[in-house]
């Protein structure tokens, strides 16, 4: 089995790197959102400068210093999810251009065909994730930048955490993304879907704004939303715990059977798309 | 050539969901180091057959054993031992022609050691050695063909199957196609199984020719061996305008099926043309006509075609074969980029 992964990473790797535009761009537009949106917009000024309102203010944000501290985390959500929409256009590729009937033809495995994808869209998931977080962090340290300020110290578990959390959120998303890749066989019925969830998933979660507000419907499916729950393992390691119901670990366990559920519904569609007919 | 057989069908048949009886009942043996062709026309089921063959179709009914292993209760196995050439190229063209090489090696099983001098002398005898570190996307239509070929060679397979091989290859390129496969039969003692809807490709290149019509095989057998049954080879005769009549001398001479006479020309019938010229002349000779003239005139696979099918055999329209091909995984057909 790892002969054949490893040929097929490096085959996935190989057409990354010969598509400069393509890296650029998508390491870009994070940046770009931290750099214009982050920047541009803080919450926290429409707050009057009172101490009342203040403390409502830290409530809201769950505990974050400052808006673009509690947005930043959010970003990592945001990320994930645009990073992984185009996950599942490789295989749709691969089928048009019967690349993956030529794979289908050789003894590898179909569940390694699948982990292959799965794997590697996974790590350019993982990847602008790290930059967004890195960059935000280094962003407290320039002056007149707004950062990302974590104010508790994380000891090894957190570390663990949050690395976890932010592996399992690819996972969930590139696995939900290719899942759609293996049932597509055109570009434009994958993206037509892709689009439709795209907006609701990022905006039933609290990644970029507090939810407080929202009704209780809405606050329901926020809770369980895969984004909510990787962003409320974070920020409870940066921010505290004050404002949560339950240790950062319920929330990672909840993400990892998001991700256990959404990876076998795409090793199953892939296994029906990969089987012979 | 080795006796035993490296591919054996018995009523192998395919339905598609929907209904479309691709193939009804084909049977064959073919042996090894054998190249067999599979000719029919478009929509025949050629493809489908092979699909079946290679383990990327499940047939309807019947059995199919490749390399002496059972295709349905084996297909891993199978796919072990065999090598692919599809009707489109499948090679990726942000690759070059040796990563393209690498990566089947790869999905083999293969390590780099194993691969490396494989792929030497596979591209230096597909004449690839100076395109190989090129990206294949810039690659012409008979690079890319042979390309295909060496990559579906990597792994050493003991049975290749080639699906319309030369289609979109103009004359030259086609009969270049010909020799590199020529080549590879005889140098890596590989069986070829090849489709075909090109007569004189299975009359140049094939041991032995299998004819499929609307899913079902309608003849088998050598090229040779299919023309007799049309009635063979026809020896035409000229001799000068004051001779007498020949029909009866001619009709005496042994092997000779049939004569029929045009003014001075003599159309003679014969299985084989081979070995009936010289006793035909001497013949002529004995009457004390000299002959001006000979030609030997072999029924072409065509003629074999429309006596078999009572059709005309025709070579249009391959782009519903292609469509048909991409659509069993779900994908449409799309040309070479
Ligand atoms: N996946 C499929 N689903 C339905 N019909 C198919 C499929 N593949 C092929 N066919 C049909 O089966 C017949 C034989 O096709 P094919 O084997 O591709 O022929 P050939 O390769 O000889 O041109 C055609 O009528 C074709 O339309
Ligand atoms: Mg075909």
């Amino acid at each position: 089995m790892f002969l054949p992964l490893r040929s097929l990473l490096k085959r996935e790797y190989l057409r990354w790197v010969r598509a400069p535009t393509w890296i650029v761009a998508g390491l870009l537009s994070p940046i770009l959102y931290l750099l214009l949106f982050g920047q541009a917009f803080d919450l926290g000024k429409l707050v009057p400068p009172v101490p009342a309102a203040q403390t409502g203010l830290t409530a809201a944000l769950l505990g974050a210093p400052n808006y673009f501290s509690y947005f930043a985390v959010g970003m990592v959500g945001l990320v994930a999810v645009t990073s992984a929409l185009f996950a599942g256009t490789g295989v749709i590729f691969d089928k048009q251009l019967g690349i993956l009937q030529r794979t289908i033809a050789t003894p590898v495995r179909r569940s390694t065909i699948f982990l292959s994808s799965l794997i590697f869209r996974g790590l350019l998931v993982v990847l602008p994730i790290f930059i967004v977080l890195g960059l935000a962090l280094g962003f407290a340290q320039i002056p007149g930048l707004a950062g990302l300020t974590v104010t508790q110290t994380i000891g090894a578990t957190g570390i663990v955490e949050v690395l976890v959390a932010i592996f399992v959120l690819a996972i969930a998303f590139t696995s939900l993304f290719l899942a759609f890749g293996f049932l597509f066989a055109r570009v434009e019925s994958y993206f037509a879907v892709v689009n439709l969830l795209n907006l609701p998933i990022l905006f039933t979660s609290n990644a970029l704004y507090p939810y407080g507000t929202s009704p209780q419907w809405i606050q329901n499916i926020t809770a369980y939303n895969p984004i909510s729950l990787a962003v409320d393992v974070m920020r409870e390691n940066f921010f505290g715990s004050t404002y949560y119901a339950h240790p950062a670990y319920v929330y990672l366990g909840g993400l990892v059977v998001w991700a256990a559920a959404l990876g076998v519904m795409a090793l199953l569609l892939a296994s029906r798309a990969l089987r012979t007919k | 050539m080795g006796s035993a057989e490296a591919i054996r069908t018995e009523n192998l048949a395919k339905t598609f969901p929907g209904g479309v009886e691709a193939v009804r009942d084909v049977s064959l043996a073919v042996q090894e180091g054998e190249i067999y062709g599979f000719l029919g026309p478009n929509g025949a089921g050629k493809t489908t057959t092979v699909s079946m063959l290679t383990t990327l179709v499940r047939p309807t009914r019947g059995r199919a054993m490749v390399a002496g292993l059972d295709v349905v209760q084996s297909p891993r196995e199978v796919r072990q031992e065999i090598g692919l050439v599809f009707q489109d190229s499948t090679a990726d063209g942000e690759l070059t022609g040796r990563e393209n090489m690498e990566l089947a090696g790869g999905l083999f099983g293969m390590n780099r050691s194993e691969c490396r001098p494989r792929i030497e002398e596979l591209l230096t005898r597909m004449d690839l050695v100076d395109a190989a570190d090129r990206r294949v996307k810039g690659y012409s239509g008979g690079m890319k063909r042979r390309l295909e070929l060496a990559v579906a060679m990597v792994h050493t397979p003991k049975i290749l199957f080639l699906d319309e091989p030369t289609i979109g290859l103009d004359p030259q390129g086609r009969a270049g196609f010909w020799r590199y496969i020529s080549q590879l039969r005889r140098e890596q003692k590989v069986t070829i199984f090849m489709t075909t809807h090109y007569l004189d490709e299975v009359e140049n290149l094939c041991d032995r020719i299998a004819i499929i019509d609307h899913g079902d095989i309608i003849a088998t057998g050598t090229s040779d061996s299919l023309k007799e049954r049309v009635g063979g080879d026809v020896v035409e005769l000229r001799v000068p305008a004051t001779s007498p009549d020949l029909t009866t001398t001619l009709g005496a001479v042994p092997g000779v099926r049939e004569v029929s006479r045009d003014g001075a020309v003599y159309q003679v019938r014969c299985p084989r043309a081979e070995g009936i010229v010289s006793p035909l002349v001497r013949a002529c000779d004995a009457q004390g006509v000299t002959i001006e003239g000979v030609t030997v005139q072999r029924p072409s696979l065509d003629r074999v075609f429309l006596a078999l099918t009572g059709k005309a055999y025709r070579e249009e329209g391959y782009d519903d074969g292609r469509a048909a091909q991409a659509s069993a995984f779900g994908g449409r057909a799309r040309r070479g980029r």
